[in-house]
């Protein structure tokens, strides 16, 4: 009976091997398969024999083979590891790191999202004799055993709302958030509020999150893991990744595949590879703190010691989180020290994890620096060393200068306008009421005005009377003598379109449907602002290639020839009306408009700008991508970074635009912008998380050709409101004014 | 000019048949065009008599520029004429014509002569300074509530002032048109209201919240001067006034007049032959000042009192050109056709004549015949005609499209086009002789039809003999 | 009464139509690599996202356009004659055979067994307002019309007159006319049918769905 559970539980083991090597090392898969059949064969056919040191001999035969061919594992493997159904579940950690806990908000699959599990769980810890069981809000994705309806891990909105829901319960709380990110990305298929929308809630509340976060990552899929992973501390599990896609997703894109069509093996091998998605990789790139080193071949079930591990650098990294934030004692630092001990079995210390209110901010602060100062190397930046020096300086100075001016200064002010104000007011009523008397007498004296009668026959001043209302910026495409074809004209029987028409006078709008044609970036950033106003900052910082992808390089340079940019983003400052901004532009024509290092440093350097000279910040997606996934996590770390800095302009009291313009997906619409209070599309715009083809190939549902268009985020709750091109001018206005007004800083 | 130009017309019905006449006249080439529901027109039918093999085409709209412009590629046209309606004003289509990879002539103004005209306010102020009489009012958007309010007060005195009963101040959106965002105010102190419900509805509609404010003149004659030009634009001639007061009740004309008053006959309480002077005096300063380069028609309103106002420019050929040129001589010329003017000037010949040689003589009548129910709203019938006659005399002349018809070879109204039947012009010595021809003309006329409904045909020319007797008064 | 049958065996002997394809404009045409007798494609996919079969490129003011098949079937007829040449709009480029499907031999069917009510005159209709919002609530199927009951407005020359329909009372059963296009005097409107042919009118359909055989 023993026998045979062994021999079944090896048989596993080979299924296991054989699963995650995808069809390679066959010649020690083939060894081990025909010493398990050779022994199977020997015990059905001799009976009454002990096979115990037969079976030995194979086990070991099995811990020798796993263990040589964990040193050839690939990045590709490490993926198949991480997605197998025998991999450790987030249930599997609840039942063996934590004494206790309690689903919250859904059982199985009887839960608005199957894929997202929440937990109120406890840590039971002992000092001398006293016992202290420490509450977690455990926060994760579920991928289970391969159950279908946990949808592989894929969080719905849904799911990332009540995510986020329970964060804010936690913070109610005060009690820590362990989150276990478990995911293969966020499930792309749109809906309330938006897939992309839900996670840029998520990462812009978890900016901000008041108590410890520590998240452990097995699985970091893109977007989905960004959603539950901005903490204090990162965990990876050594066979897990972390990564902007999948890898076949990065073959599928590398490989220019159209939908349906198969990437081949060694190309998602090599993807992989090149993305540099493993525990090892991103601990050098600084954005994981540490990796836990797996049981060979990865984690399963039942290596219990394991969750051991697990559980002790879980409370380790809860401790050095709330110690850090303590700040530094004598006691502390004692703490701290036995705290860095391994030995110490921390199950037999306590710290407590309450923070109290005094602390949260520092926690915060301590948490937003931690990802500011990450992937500062990934781009290049040729501003000369003194010009750097002096950017800094002026930096200082502002900072100095905008505290005297806004903090001080205008505080004051306030109060006495506010007083002078009330005054004239209360001056205006007692005057109107004396004068009652009087005026209706005066009425009843009919004078005629000749002046004014003059006026009305005769050529009045009018300052615009040379304005033809023509744009400043015009298309070379509107000097081609030709016609073009609306793409609704089957539908309301638009007329072909002159295109010096089209791309000049009609601002790239038919004049029939309404239908908005792509304009270039150079359009809205020429005739939504002041003529002359614009002043580029930061145009020096270059895209770069910080994991050396192949040809990105090249890639790279092509379109900086293309467009005569440095990078996909162009950051300035320029009024409309006098009222001066900060304007971000991510930049289609350049790699899709992705986004990597150089242009998530851009746009936080802006959002900077923005804040230190209390302007308004507008940024206008006049396409994105997403992020640039040659960057790898390089890239996507920018997600949550920009995300932060948005969060702090925005509590500094900043008034933060997004404009939309024709196709925004991908991680920059799941965090920095989608997080957005004001979002705008300029019609015809289509934007979400995921396009049509990436919905098809992880998912297969067909969407309809206009799931993504902005009337439909309008509808879904995504943008708050769709715009035509021709009055974007003023309907920015508009937004300045009324969205701004008196306690914004351009005032 | 050179006689190598072949003219596009991009138009159909009346005015095709007259521009592939001019065309004839002149010895010009002509390409005609034409919709399928169109294919029995009597241009089309013109076009196969005079034409050669490349001179017809079918073609999917009038409305569509780019099926004009691939024609007169394949046809090699030089030259575009767009009639009236259609491109006639729109000065995008005359832009593209001129400044397309290869160019063509637009016959009619230059494009930027048809966009500073086709701007009402843009006119308004040109007018203004030149001292050219416009409505009383403002010539540019208001957008500030206190002003317009000032505005509109000051109106409303005028007005008190000049002695009208009851003075009305309209309000409209500036950037609107077509009788939407327009309303009356009787009192100053509804003014505001109303200046807040359009100012709303243009912000709305327009995104533009400027706002006009003008007298609203009640009890007017319509009245237009015919100007011509060639394309040095500097001696712009004009071919006297029009009266156009009698129209259906959806503002559209069924009946013109040339000359414009007639103080010989009828007695008005104001300087008729004076007004009749001023109008075509402001109206060539003003095509002298914008270089006007073809031909046009100056629409102006004369109240009871005989004060003039310059209300518009139609900067194309007008339907009612043929009473102006009915009037008309000109030295040395056997008679006057302001298309075949317009497509020599316009093709670039100097004017050769100026305003001296040109003398006017007795009175001229122009009837629309449409085939409409008066008496409904002035409802188009729609259906087959099978039979159109009418008494030839030398002092007719009739326009039509209308093809031979006859009780086996019916003509069908198309639906898709304006009703215009046919136009009748009469010439008399005066104003009772003129009125008696047309009489004698409309009694004589027949046209009868049947359709579906086996509803028996309706015209208006009950109507045409009822307002004859009403011509030229107020 | 209706002969079925008889119908059938007519619709039988020339079980398609045959569609003039036509040069929506001017242009010039150029055919793509396609030949007589080849079988083409109309639209499909949930959306029609996917187009149809391409027949023809046709180029004017430098605006290449495709003409493509609206109906599946095969290409009975190509006028070659105009391949790389100019055409005026709406010449035959291209003849269509299309093979009946159940749906279609069941409309030409319910077209002789119904009630029809045509256009009084060639205009374009649209349902009265009232009417119209119960169609798209209901679907047109569930609406009785009476004799002299206001149904269409009747739109030409700009302008709007009401419409009444006469003949028997009964179910709208078919729509004939499409909004925003010219209906010639003489066609149907609607199919109406009287309550008391209901299980006539299904009887033809069950047969058209058990004996058509829908070729290819």
């Amino acid at each position: 009976m023993e026998l045979a559970k062994n021999l079944q539980q090896l048989t596993e083991r080979l299924n296991y091997i054989r699963d995650i090597f995808g069809g390679k090392h066959q010649d020690d898969i083939n060894l081990l398969s025909s010493r398990l059949e050779e022994f199977r064969h020997n015990i059905e056919t001799q009976a009454n024999i002990n096979f115990d040191e037969g079976l030995t001999t194979l086990e070991d035969l099995f811990f020798f083979m796993e263990a040589k061919l964990e040193n050839k594992l690939t990045p590709m493997d490490n993926v198949r590891i991480v997605r197998h159904p025998q991999r450790i579940c987030l249930r599997d950690i609840l039942e063996n790191v934590y004494d206790n806990y309690t689903e919250i908000g859904g059982q199985d699959e009887h839960t608005n999202d199957p894929a997202v599990l929440i937990a109120r769980a406890y840590i039971t810890r002992k000092r001398g004799k006293k016992s202290y069981n420490q509450s977690v809000m455990v926060i994760g994705h579920e991928k289970g055993h391969g159950e279908e309806f946990r949808n592989g891990g894929s969080a719905k909105p849904w799911g990332n709302a009540k995510a986020l829901h329970y964060m804010h319960v936690a913070e109610i709380e005060g009690i820590p958030i362990h989150s276990y990110i478990f995911t293969p990305g966020g499930d792309p298929v749109e809906d309330y509020p938006g897939a992309g929308q839900q996670i840029a809630k998520n990462i812009y509340k978890m900016a901000g999150l008041s108590v410890p976060v520590v998240a452990l990552f097995s699985e970091g899929g893109s977007g989905g893991a960004e959603a539950l992973s901005l903490a204090d501390k990162r965990l990876m599990l050594s066979h897990g990744y972390y990564s902007v896609i999948s890898p076949e997703g990065a073959a599928a894109i590398e490989g220019r595949l159209k939908r349906g069509e198969r990437a081949s093996a060694e190309l998602i091998e090599n993807c992989a590879a090149n993305l540099k998605l493993t525990a090892k990789d991103n601990l050098s790139f600084g954005y994981i703190d540490q990796v836990l080193q797996e049981p060979t071949l990865g984690a399963r079930p039942y290596h219990f010691d394991f969750f051991r591990t697990i559980r002790q650098e879980i409370i380790r990294a809860t401790d050095e989180i709330v110690l850090n934030t303590k700040g530094f004692s004598l006691f502390r630092i004692n703490q701290l020290r036995r705290l860095r001990d391994t030995e110490t079995n921390l199950d037999d210390t306590y710290i407590n994890w309450h923070l109290p209110k005094s602390l949260r901010s520092d926690l915060v602060e301590n948490r937003q620096n931690k990802f500011l100062r990450m992937s500062k190397g990934s781009f290049i930046n040729r501003q000369s060393m003194l010009g750097a020096l002096s950017d800094a300086w002026t930096e200082q100075w502002r900072e100095v200068y905008n505290r005297l001016v806004y903090d001080f200064f205008h505080r004051y002010r306030r109060t006495y306008t506010n007083f002078l104000e009330e005054a004239t007011a209360e001056w205006e009523t007692i005057k109107t009421r004396a004068k009652k008397p009087f005026k209706s007498a005066y009425n009843k004296v009919r004078r005629i005005d000749t002046t004014a009668q003059q006026e009305l026959t005769s050529l009045s001043k009018w300052d615009r009377a040379d304005e033809r209302g023509g744009w400043n910026w015009v298309s070379t495409r509107a000097k081609e003598d030709k016609s073009v074809t609306c793409p609704n004209a089957k539908t309301h029987g638009c007329l072909d379109l002159w295109t010096p028409d089209l791309y000049n006078e009609f601002a790239g709008v038919c004049t029939t449907c309404g239908h908005h044609f792509s304009m270039e970036y150079q359009w809205l950033m020429y005739n939504c602002f002041d003529v002359n106003s614009l002043y580029e900052f930061n145009s020096e910082w270059e895209a770069g290639n910080p994991l050396d992808f192949p040809t990105l390089d090249q890639r790279i340079k092509d379109a900086q020839e293309k467009t005569g940019l440095k990078s996909g983003c162009i950051t300035f400052e320029a009024r409309i009306d006098n009222i001066k901004n900060v304007v971000a532009v991510l930049v289609a024509p350049f790699r899709g408009g992705s986004v990597g290092a150089a242009e998530g440093a851009k746009l936080i350097s802006a959002i900077d700008r923005a804040r230190r000279k209390r302007y308004p910040l507008i940024i206008y997606s006049h396409g994105t991508a997403g992020i640039r996934i040659q960057e790898g996590t390089h890239g996507v770390i920018q997600m949550p970074r920009v995300t932060i800095a948005i969060r702090r302009y925005i509590r500094a009291g900043g008034l933060y635009l997004v404009v939309y313009d024709t196709h925004s997906f991908g991680g920059p619409v799941a965090s920095f912008l989608g997080c957005a209070h004001y979002q705008f599309a300029i019609r015809s715009s289509n934007l979400g998380f995921a396009g049509p083809t990436v919905i098809k190939n992880t998912t297969g549902i067909d969407v309809a050709p206009d799931h993504h268009n902005c009337y439909k985020a309008l509808s879904r709750g995504h943008i708050h409101g769709v715009w035509d091109r021709r009055d974007i001018r003023m309907n920015v206005k508009q937004a300045l004014l009324t969205m701004g007004g008196r306690n914004l800083y351009y005032r | 000019m050179e006689k190598e130009h072949k003219v596009l017309i991009a138009n159909r019905g009346e005015i095709a048949v007259r521009i592939i006449q001019a065309c004839h006249k002149l010895g010009l080439s002509f390409v005609a065009v034409y919709t399928a529901e169109d294919a029995h027109s009597g241009h089309v039918a013109l076009a196969k008599e005079l034409g050669d093999s490349k001179s017809l085409y079918r073609i999917s709209s009038y409305h569509d520029a780019n099926e004009l412009l691939s024609i007169a590629d394949a046809a090699n046209a030089t030259a575009i004429h767009p009639g009236y309606g259609f491109f006639a004003e729109d000065f995008r289509f005359a832009r593209r014509v001129t400044e397309r990879d290869r160019p063509l002539i637009f016959i009619g103004p230059s494009w930027r002569v048809i966009r500073e005209l086709g701007d009402k306010i843009n006119t308004k102020r040109l007018a203004r300074s030149l001292d050219i009489p416009t409505v009383p009012g403002s010539d540019k958007p208001i957008y500030d509530e206190a002003e317009a309010e000032k505005v509109a007060r000051s109106l409303f005195e005028f007005q008190v002032h000049q002695g009208v009963e009851k003075p009305l101040v309209l309000v409209k959106a500036s950037a609107g048109g077509g009788g939407m965002g327009i309303e009356e105010v009787y009192d100053i102190d509804l003014f505001r209201s109303v200046y807040r419900r359009i100012r709303n509805y243009a912000m709305r509609q327009f995104k533009d919240d400027g706002v006009l404010i003008e007298q609203r003149i009640k009890n007017f004659n319509h009245l237009e001067v015919q100007v011509l030009c060639d394309r040095a634009g500097k001696n712009p001639v004009h071919f006297g006034t029009r009266n156009c007061s009698i129209q259906s009740t959806g503002l559209q004309k069924r009946v013109e007049i040339a000359p414009g008053f007639d103080p010989s006959s009828i007695t008005y309480p104001f300087d008729a032959q004076k007004v009749m002077d001023d109008i075509t005096e402001y109206s060539i300063t003003l095509a002298r000042k914008v270089n006007y380069d073809s031909v046009g028609t100056w629409e102006w309103i004369v109240t009871k009192d005989g004060h003039p106002f310059l209300m518009e420019v139609n900067t194309r050929i007008q339907v009612e050109n043929g009473v102006s040129a009915a009037i008309s001589r000109i030295k040395g010329k056997a008679d006057v056709d302001l298309i075949a003017e317009q497509i020599r000037c316009g093709l670039g010949d100097p004017l050769g004549y100026t305003q001296s040689d040109i003398t006017f003589d007795g009175i001229g009548i122009e009837y629309r015949i449409i085939a409409e129910d008066t008496e409904q709203n002035f409802t188009p019938w729609v259906g087959n005609i099978d039979n159109f006659s009418w008494n030839h005399t030398p002092w007719l002349n009739m326009h039509t499209h209308l093809p031979q018809i006859t009780k086996e070879n019916p003509y069908t109204i198309p639906t898709e086009f304006d009703p215009n039947l046919a136009l009748g012009i009469i010439w008399g010595t005066d104003l009772e002789n003129v009125k008696e021809r047309g009489k004698e003309f409309l009694n004589a006329l027949s046209i009868t039809g049947y359709n579906g409904q086996s509803s028996t045909l309706k015209s208006n020319i009950p109507f045409l003999l009822k307002n004859t007797d009403r011509i030229l008064r107020f | 009464m209706l002969n079925i049958s008889s119908i059938l065996e007519e619709i039988k002997k020339t079980p398609y139509t045959d569609l003039s394809v036509r040069a929506p404009h001017t242009g010039t045409l150029v055919f793509t690599d396609i030949n007589e007798g080849d079988s083409v494609n109309s639209s499909s996919g949930q959306w029609q996202e996917i187009p149809g079969t391409k027949i023809a490129t046709i180029t004017r003011e430098k605006n290449p356009k495709p003409i493509l098949a609206t109906q599946k079937g095969f290409l009975q007829k190509l006028h070659m004659k105009y391949n790389n040449s100019f055409v005026e709009a709406g010449v035959e480029i291209a003849v269509l055979r299309h093979f009946l499907s159940k749906q279609e031999v069941v409309h030409i069917l319910l077209q002789k067994a119904l009630h029809l009510f045509n256009a009084p005159e060639r205009a374009k209709y649209y349902f009265a307002p009232d009417i119209d919002k119960k169609l798209k609530i209901s679907g047109h199927k569930n609406i009785t019309v009476t004799d002299g009951m206001d149904l269409f407005i009747v739109s030409r020359m700009k302008r709007e007159i009401p419409l009444a329909y006469h003949g028997p009372e009964g179910l709208i059963y078919e729509v004939y006319f499409e909004q925003n296009q010219n209906v010639d005097a003489g066609k149907p409107l609607i199919g109406i049918c009287p309550p008391d042919q209901l299980s006539i009118i299904e009887d033809v359909i069950s047969r058209v769905y058990h004996e058509w055989q829908e070729q290819e």
